[in-house]
Parts: C-alpha cells; sequence; structure tokens
C-alpha cells in the first residue's frame, strides 16, 4: 500500500528527511507504521526494550525521566514533526526515559528493519538521513548541557548555598 | 547586570494507576522558601552580646568555636538567628520578622545566609523530627513500614496555586456578607440559641446519645465527615477574609500534615501586608465557622425526637464543632491554631512558645536560672497555662466518655 499526499507533504516537514529525493521519500513512507495513542497513554517506560523510532504526526509527547518515587522530571515535550526513541533504533539499549502522551497523539514508526532497508537500498537518502541525525544529536547533546546547568543553578538557588565564598 | 529568571523544574507526578499524572512547574523559590536553616549544634558557638556607648542597639558577636571564625551580628540578625532551629521554614522566619519588627527587609535574610554559610554555622534541615527519629531506627521492620505509610501520604497533596479568582468571585457572589455587622450580630444569635439548646441537652445528655444505639461506628464516622467538611469551610472563610482585605489568596488545598493528619489548607500570608485588625479577623473568622456549625448542631439536636440517631448525631456533632472552636481560638494549648497567632500578634512575640519550652526546659534540667521578668512571666505563663488546659481539656473528655457510657 502506498503512502497517501497528506503523509509525503507531512514527511516533507521531517528535518531528519529533508534531503530526500520524491522516490525515497514514497519508499521510505511506505516501510513507516502508523500508531494512535490515546491521551495520558504511556507509549513506552524508562528501562522498555526497543528498537523504533518515532515521528509524532498530532498530538503532543511528553519525555520524562524518573527523579524520586512517582515524580519524573519532564525532559522535553515532542511536538508534530519532530522524533524521538532514535537511540534504541540505533544500538538496541532500553529506552532511556518514559514517552507518555500528553494529548491525543498520532505517531509514524520507523523500526530497525526499515532503516537497514533503506540503507541498502538508497544509500543516498541513508546518508542524508544520518547527517540530519547526527545534527539533531549534537542539538540534543548541547540542550541536555543546558538543562543540567539549569538544574544545577535550581539546586543553588533553592539552597541559598553560597558558593562564591572560599 | 539584569538577573535571570528562578530556575524551573517542571516535574510530572504519577498517580497510582501509572498512566495518569499531573504536571507541575517548581520554581527554585519555592524550594528556597521551604527550606529550613539549622544552626549548628549550641557547643559549635558562642554568642555574646556587644555593648555600645554610641550605638543605640546591642549588636551580637557570633564566633564558631570549631573554625574560631567571628561574625558580627546586628539585632535584627540575632532574631533570625535565633528562629534558625531546623524546624522553620523560611517563609516561616520571614513571617516572624515582620511580627516582630513590623516592617520587611528583603536583604537581610539572604546576606546573613550567606555569611553564617561563610562561617560554617548553618546547615539545612529538610525533615521533620518525626521523620528524622524514624530515619534513626529504620532497622526496624515496624518504623520501615510507618515510615513507608507516612511518605506515600506525604505525597498526597491537592492543590491549586491559582485560586485567586475563584476566591474573588466567592467574596463576590455572597462571601462578602460573612464580614457585614449583620454577620456578627446573626452569629451572636445564633451562638447565644445555641448555648441554651446545649444547656437543655445536657440535662438529658444520656438519653441524646442513647440515640446511636448499635450504629455507634456510623455516628463516629458521619460526625467526623461532617467535621472534616467543615475543615474546608474554614480555609475557605480564612480566605475569604484575606480578600475581603484585598489581598492575594496564593493556594488552597488539602494534604497530610506530617504524613498523617488530613487536613485542608490555605495560603494566606499575604494577609501580613494588612493591617493587624485584618490579621486578628482573618484567624478569628475561620474558627468561627465551628461556632456556627455547633449552634446549629445544638439547636437541630434540641428538636429533634428525642433518643433517635438524628438527634445523637447533631448533638455530637454540635459538640465537636465547639470543641472544634474552643482549641482554634484558645491560645494556650500548645497547639499554634488562629489563637496563639492572634496572642503572638498582639503581644508582638512570635516565637513565644518557641522561647518559653526552651526557658522552661531549662529551669526543668537545671541550665536557666529563674529570673522573673516580664519575658520570663510571660513564658513561664504560658506554658504553666497550657499545661492546665491540655489536662483539663483530656479529664473533660474522659468525664463526657464515661457519663455517656455510665
Amino acid at each position: 500500500m502506498s503512502a497517501s499526499a497528506e503523509t509525503l507533504a507531512f514527511l516533507r516537514d521531517v528535518r531528519v528527511f529533508e534531503g530526500f529525493s520524491d522516490p525515497d521519500l514514497a519508499a521510505v513512507a511506505d516501510r513507516l507504521r502508523e500508531r494512535e495513542l490515546r491521551k495520558r497513554q504511556v507509549l513506552f517506560r524508562e528501562g522498555d526494550p526497543g528498537d523504533e523510532m518515532f515521528i509524532v504526526r498530532r498530538g503532543t509527547i511528553l519525555i520524562s525521566k524518573a527523579v524520586t518515587g512517582k515524580v519524573e522530571q519532564v525532559l522535553v515535550r515532542v511536538e508534530p514533526a519532530d522524533f524521538f526513541g532514535e537511540m534504541s533504533l540505533f544500538d538496541g539499549s532500553p529506552r532511556s526515559a518514559t514517552a507518555q502522551a500528553e494529548t491525543d497523539v498520532a505517531l509514524l514508526i520507523l523500526e530497525r528493519e526499515s532503516l537497514q532497508a533503506m540503507t541498502e537500498t538508497a544509500p543516498r537518502a541513508a546518508a542524508a538521513f544520518f547527517y540530519e541525525m547526527v545534527q539533531v544529536f549534537m542539538e540534543r547533546l548541547r540542550r541536555s548541557t543546558q538543562q543540567v546547568a539549569e538544574a544545577t543553578r535550581w539546586g543553588l538557588e533553592a539552597t541559598g548555598l553560597d558558593v562564591e565564598a572560599r | 547586570m539584569e538577573q535571570p529568571a528562578p530556575a524551573k523544574f517542571e516535574l510530572l507526578v504519577r498517580h497510582d494507576d501509572g498512566e495518569d499524572f499531573e504536571l507541575r512547574q517548581v520554581a527554585s523559590v519555592v524550594g528556597y522558601l521551604n527550606s529550613r536553616p539549622r544552626r549548628v549544634d549550641p557547643e559549635s558557638f558562642e554568642i555574646s552580646e556587644l555593648r555600645s556607648r554610641v550605638a543605640v542597639t546591642p549588636g551580637f558577636i557570633l564566633k564558631n568555636t570549631t573554625t574560631d571564625r567571628f561574625l558580627l551580628l546586628s539585632a535584627h540578625e540575632r532574631f533570625l538567628w535565633d528562629q534558625m532551629d531546623g524546624t522553620t521554614s523560611l517563609q516561616g522566619i520571614a513571617t516572624a520578622y515582620v511580627l516582630e519588627y513590623g516592617e520587611f527587609d528583603f536583604d537581610i535574610i539572604p546576606n546573613l545566609l550567606r555569611k553564617l554559610q561563610r562561617a560554617q554555622l548553618l546547615t539545612f534541615e529538610p525533615r521533620s523530627r518525626l521523620r528524622q527519629a524514624l530515619a534513626r531506627n529504620r532497622g526496624r521492620f515496624s518504623v520501615k513500614a510507618i515510615e513507608r505509610a507516612l511518605t506515600g501520604l506525604e505525597r498526597v497533596r491537592i492543590a491549586s496555586r491559582n485560586v485567586h479568582p475563584f476566591f474573588q468571585r466567592l467574596y463576590r457572589y455572597g462571601g462578602f456578607v460573612l464580614f457585614t455587622p449583620a454577620a456578627i450580630v446573626a452569629c451572636a444569635g445564633l451562638a447565644l440559641v445555641g448555648a441554651g439548646a446545649a444547656v437543655a441537652l445536657w440535662r438529658e445528655m444520656h438519653d441524646v446519645i442513647e440515640g446511636f444505639g448499635g450504629r455507634a461506628l456510623l455516628g463516629l464516622l458521619t460526625v467526623k465527615l461532617l467535621f472534616f467538611g467543615s475543615m474546608a469551610l474554614h480555609q475557605l472563610v480564612h480566605g475569604l477574609a484575606c480578600i475581603h482585605y484585598r489581598r492575594r489568596v496564593r493556594e488552597f488545598g488539602f494534604t497530610f500534615l506530617h504524613g498523617f493528619v488530613p487536613t485542608f489548607y490555605v495560603d494566606i500570608t499575604d494577609i501580613f501586608m494588612a493591617s493587624r485588625r485584618a490579621r486578628v479577623v482573618a484567624a478569628v473568622t475561620g474558627a468561627l465557622v465551628h461556632l456556627v456549625l455547633g449552634a446549629v448542631g445544638f439547636i437541630v439536636a434540641a428538636h429533634a425526637p428525642v433518643g433517635r440517631f438524628t438527634q445523637a448525631f447533631a448533638a455530637a456533632s454540635g459538640i465537636i464543632q465547639w470543641q472544634a472552636l474552643v482549641i482554634a481560638l484558645y491560645p494556650f494549648c500548645f497547639i499554634e491554631m488562629d489563637g496563639y497567632h492572634v496572642l503572638v500578634d498582639v503581644l508582638g512575640v512570635p516565637t513565644l512558645k518557641h522561647d518559653a519550652l526552651t526557658y522552661v526546659k531549662r529551669l526543668l534540667t537545671g541550665a536557666g536560672r529563674v529570673r522573673l521578668g516580664r519575658e520570663e512571666a510571660l513564658w513561664l505563663g504560658y506554658v504553666v497555662l497550657s499545661t492546665l488546659s491540655v489536662a483539663a481539656f483530656i479529664a473533660f473528655n474522659i468525664w463526657i466518655i464515661a457519663r455517656a457510657m455510665s
């Protein structure tokens, strides 16, 4: 079954597919699975196995990491045309955070097998995909570093700790 | 240089079912206000007054005996230092400061904290004494179970910080009536009629209590439930009083105090920016809810068929509501309720209980000498009156139960 024009138009806005030719994009689109989540439904939890990446088509996904007891820190909100879960796509490691629908959500799923097939059948598209993915990784690394600094600032402000003193 | 906005964490608090959750933004400011600075142990510091012929107010020298560092404290800083006992939050300390000096200096507390931290004279205490005692005995299974239960209950907190518009509407659509002379007259009238009904019921108390018959458990549960609802009403009226004096209601919610006392609460700390009269009215009006409900209970009981469940329920509710009124307004019972806050506000001694208990403890352990100045008399009076009052309260309740069972 070939992907709809609507899906193709949506994928054009997804950053990792920006460098794809129309035939390559259509080929990828055919391999994507669709999934819907109701509001508050958990997609996966921290520690769950996984080997797929998710692209948000509609709605918002909350990515959170356990802090203590039932409290989790919200790391990021994933909006339409953005993606998450890519770490498990590459190394098959357990999920590093929990993903849960903040609203009703529609997702597109890219599985590891589909990525491998793309690498073999459309190497130029795969290269463009990996290049964009590296760019995104770097941005997210910068954001994580900023979050660590912000968490440290929170702690200092909350305790009034004076670290300038010797 | 422009200061950055306070840092915030967005936290997801998961409910028991595992899927449902709520999102909370916790600013570092909230953490700061709730932190509890604790001065080092008494063996680790010395403090002495520095009298000067020039300066009008005395200064104080604070010495860290471990590091041999010295600090000069003003009288205001000395007051703050005395509050830093590890049990009072920074918000509570700031409140005590306003009550003591009638003004607030926004820099004095952070500056003092910095100074004390540099001199290694301060630690921050995040937990209550109960939790510290439990943590020390965590090896015992029962203690661990209690600790877990308390932790679970402490997490139960249903609150909203966006309640001010709600209270404003409540006030506009009828709440303002509570703060009119007509309401005071109605309240007094109801109290008189209720007292008359209570006296009439007292003579036939045995028959009244008989109304519970074999449904004592049902009676207990319904009376408690009504009382619980009245506590919410009590807090709502505090909030309305805050609106009446054009101050902001910061939060309203439900939680388990210390992990085991289910309670509604309202944050009206903004009332401290209003006059003393406003603070007194805000404190007293909440408690008057119990006066009104108790009076209604007695009146209903007086008119209900003798020996029926309705009569017993109404009478028992009346007794509990009026006891709650007394506990809320009577300041001498070691509990810092509305009456206590009015008393310390009027006396201008915000740390009365703390100071009084410290003084008496020193007397009993032989660490202090008996000096009968104005302050010492006040402290002694507070402890003696509170002890006698608590004993009388317990005796009264035992007598009521014994009378009902005989």
